[in-house]
């Protein structure tokens, strides 16, 4: 009969050694949301003032012939709650190192992203609107535009973090990279829904 | 921290794979690094030029203006709007804006110990995409782009690369704040960060906080224009007004935040005294920059239009701006006065540009006048019969004028309280003064003629005023005067610098040492700026450095009190 010898965890001494630059990409990442935010904020304010200044004329908002369905923008609205779900998943996964989960919740992240943008288009073509009829669709895109690029952006980032996961950087010790990236995501979505109600809901 | 220690014995094996690597040349070194250094060098170099640039623009557009009646040196009015545009643009977001993060980007990684830069890639590439989009900005004006262009294309051309120079100059922002955010040397809490790494950091965050609506406005301009709804060259003028917002009293004293704290730094470090009161100065410059960033968002708001006593919160801005550079020079003035004061040209430079931010605010509020007046009028329902009638006149740019010399001044002081740092050799002292004085005077010169004219009733450059008595022809010619003199100041830094470079003047001795990080380590610093991560128990570290070890180990002397001894 062999002897086995049973061996308890051993508890570390030292602790791990922190990152070398903690925080950095959070910091970074909170104050680009802040530029974004404030982006955002300044043309909804113009949207909005002019808005008004059109209803206080006498005219209607919207340009004749043109209407924005709500099925469309709710369907987004819920796409991108359900993607900040996802995103928590992610960091809830890589937080217990459990990287086969941290992948697929980043890149169901990315697929919500891509559905948004192919809903936005779809969005853009039923609403027949011109951006060169009235100042008013010119608005309506600026915002609109500027808004998918920032998702845009927000994707590229979690790409990029994604890929660094992947390739061993971020892991339970250090998340800070991918907490950068579910930031300005959330920021992202918040925005969206900024987006939804001033142009979609108040039409 | 051993401040001088000797290198490790290096492991021959990988020294010698290392000199098989073929060495970087001066081109790589340059366009490749990311070094805060190699990057700061870079920022303030081609910054300068641009201020250069930007100024003489200006000094052209003045000519034309001050021979009134008749356009001597353009064909039409519209040429006149292009380059004096094209002035000011360059002089704020290709020039002084420029300058000071280039001075941030070298001198704040220092002064909070870090080894670099945050996101060194990152700020590497705001500037040279700050680079590339200044050249197709100009390239855009050449070919009659810009506000009052007559090429639609190149109107495009314009707003883009404008709105990608504002882009650039926030991602440079961004890794200015995260370095004075995160990192920061063992022990260096933020009432302990200096005063110019501070101001840095109010500075880069209200501007990450208000240029974005800039580039909002921006967006609409561009898609107004594509999409047909600015068709003429007149309609297409309301463009110049996107600028107006950020070059006009009170959002144009953003650019003041950091002059105070490079002033607040110099001054400890020439007088022998740091500033006593550290944390009060913090927070006198935060909320300097508060009253700059919430004037900053009200301008946008109010987009150009002249203030009006309706809008309270602009006015209360305007109040506020005073205060905070009146408590500043206060603080500072204890250091003055107790310690033992060179009169050399960072210290001149730093009082100046202090007093020019002083009078830009002051000045600032007889702008007021009119508005209160009419207020009175509204609410007693009686008529006053006195007004200054400064809507529309050259008043608030001759209080911008003021706060650009401020401006000039403070970058003057800061080149040459860190030259040494910079370029391993210290800046002429008489030549310095030279280009002080010739600073401080023609801005001051500018500043005046301008707000004289404002109320002589001289219209709002780029308009011609018509002038039956003279009066404003003569303030005009001063202003032209004064443009020159602040030009000749800038010249005669620039001609400091190169020759500072090339080694013909200077001197490679360390002509002076401050209490704060940057000062523990060789000029320029070598890759990674300090051999061991520093550790810091106060605001003036080098202040605490024993002697006997080498090491920065002291008592605590976080307070107010401890900091000054």
């Amino acid at each position: 009969m062999t002897d086995i010898t049973v061996y308890e965890a051993i508890p570390a001494r030292v602790k791990a050694p922190e990152p070398a630059r903690p925080r950095l990409l959070l910091i970074g990442s909170a104050l680009a949301s802040a530029g974004v935010i404030m982006l955002m904020a300044g043309l909804l304010g113009i949207y909005i003032k002019t808005r008004a200044d059109v209803i206080a004329s006498g005219e209607t908002w919207l340009p004749s012939g043109t209407t924005i369905p709500l099925t469309q923008p709710n369907m987004m609205a819920i796409t991108l709650i359900f993607s900040v779900v996802i995103m928590v998943w992610a960091i809830s996964s890589l937080s217990r190192d459990d990287r086969a989960n941290t992948y697929i919740a980043l890149g169901l992240v990315l697929l919500m992203g891509f559905a948004f943008i192919s809903q936005t288009a779809y969005l853009l073509s039923i609403m027949d609107m011109g951006a060169a009829d009235s100042p008013q669709a010119n608005l309506i895109y600026a915002v609109i535009g500027t808004h998918l690029a920032i998702v845009g952006a927000a994707m590229a980032y979690v790409l990029v973090m994604g890929l660094r996961t992947l390739g061993g950087e971020y892991n339970a010790r250090d998340r800070e990279g991918v907490y950068g990236a579910a930031l300005f995501w959330y920021v992202s979505v918040g925005l969206y829904m900024a987006v939804w109600f001033a142009i979609y809901i108040t039409k | 921290m051993a401040l001088t220690e000797t290198r490790p014995d290096t492991d021959e094996t990988l020294t010698s794979s290392l000199s098989a690597n073929p060495a970087a040349t001066t081109v790589d070194g340059i366009l490749g690094s990311g070094d805060h250094k190699t990057i700061g060098r870079l920022w303030i170099g081609f910054g300068t030029f641009f201020i250069v640039v930007g100024l003489a623009l200006a000094l052209v557009a003045s000519l034309e203006l001050a021979d009134l009646g008749a356009l001597a040196i353009f064909d039409d009015a519209d040429q006149l709007t292009q380059l004096w545009s094209l002035g000011r643009d360059l002089l704020l977001f290709a020039g002084l804006v420029p300058v000071l993060i280039g001075i941030a980007t070298y001198v704040v990684p220092l002064q909070v110990g870090s080894s670099s830069i945050a996101f060194p890639r990152g700020a590497a590439a705001a500037f040279w995409t700050w680079f590339v989009a200044t050249d197709v900005l100009v390239l855009a004006y050449i070919m009659n782009g810009g506000p009052a262009g007559g090429r639609l294309d190149y109107v495009l051309l314009w707003t883009l690369a404008l709105g990608t120079m504002v882009v650039s100059l926030l991602w440079a922002m961004i890794c200015i704040a995260t370095t004075v955010l995160g990192a920061r040397a063992a022990g260096m809490s933020l009432e302990r960060v200096p005063a110019t790494s501070w101001s840095f950091l109010v500075f880069s965050v209200s501007g990450l906080l208000s240029l974005p609506i800039l580039l909002a406005e921006l967006v609409l301009a561009h898609l107004d224009v594509k999409y047909g709804f600015l068709p003429t060259k007149a309609d297409r003028t309301v463009l110049v007004a996107i600028l107006d917002t950020l070059n006009l009293a009170p959002a144009v004293f953003w650019v003041g935040v950091p002059i105070l704290g490079m002033a607040v730094d110099s001054i400890g470090v020439h007088s022998g005294r740091p500033a006593r009161f550290h944390k009060s100065i913090l927070a006198v410059i935060g909320v300097y920059g508060f009253v700059a960033y919430g004037a900053d968002l009200l301008s946008f708001a109010w987009r150009g239009r002249p203030v009006a006593f309706d809008n309270g919160l602009l006015v209360v801005a305007i109040l506020l701006a005073v205060v905070p550079v009146l408590l500043t020079l206060g603080l500072v003035g204890d250091s003055l006065a107790k310690g033992k004061a060179k009169l050399n040209t960072p210290l001149i430079a730093a009082l100046l540009s202090g007093l020019l931010l002083l009078v830009a605010s002051a000045g600032a509020i007889l702008g007021l006048v009119d508005p209160f007046l009419g207020f009175i009028e509204t609410v007693s329902g009686n008529t006053i019969d006195f007004s200054f009638d400064l809507v529309g006149t050259s008043f608030y740019e001759g209080v911008r004028a003021l706060v650009v010399g401020a401006a000039v001044l403070g970058i003057i002081g800061g080149v040459h309280h860190w030259a040494h740092k910079i370029w391993g050799r210290s800046l002429e002292d008489r030549l310095g003064w030279l280009s002080v004085l010739a600073a401080a005077g023609g801005a001051l010169i500018w500043g005046v003629a301008l707000i004289v004219g404002g109320f002589l009733g001289q219209q709002r450059p780029p308009f011609v005023t018509i002038d039956p008595d003279n009066s404003i022809e003569i303030v005009s010619w001063i202003g032209v005067v004064g443009i020159a003199l602040l030009l000749a100041g800038v010249l005669l830094l620039l001609l400091n610098v190169l020759g500072a470079v090339a080694g013909r003047v200077g001197s490679a001795a360390e002509p002076w040492r401050g209490t704060t990080l940057e000062w523990a380590t060789a000029s320029p610093p070598a890759a990674g700026n300090f051999v061991e991560a520093p550790i810091v128990r106060s605001a003036t570290p080098l202040a605490d450095l024993d002697p006997s070890s080498g090491v920065v180990t002291s008592n605590d002397t976080s307070d107010d009190e401890g900091a000054a001894s």
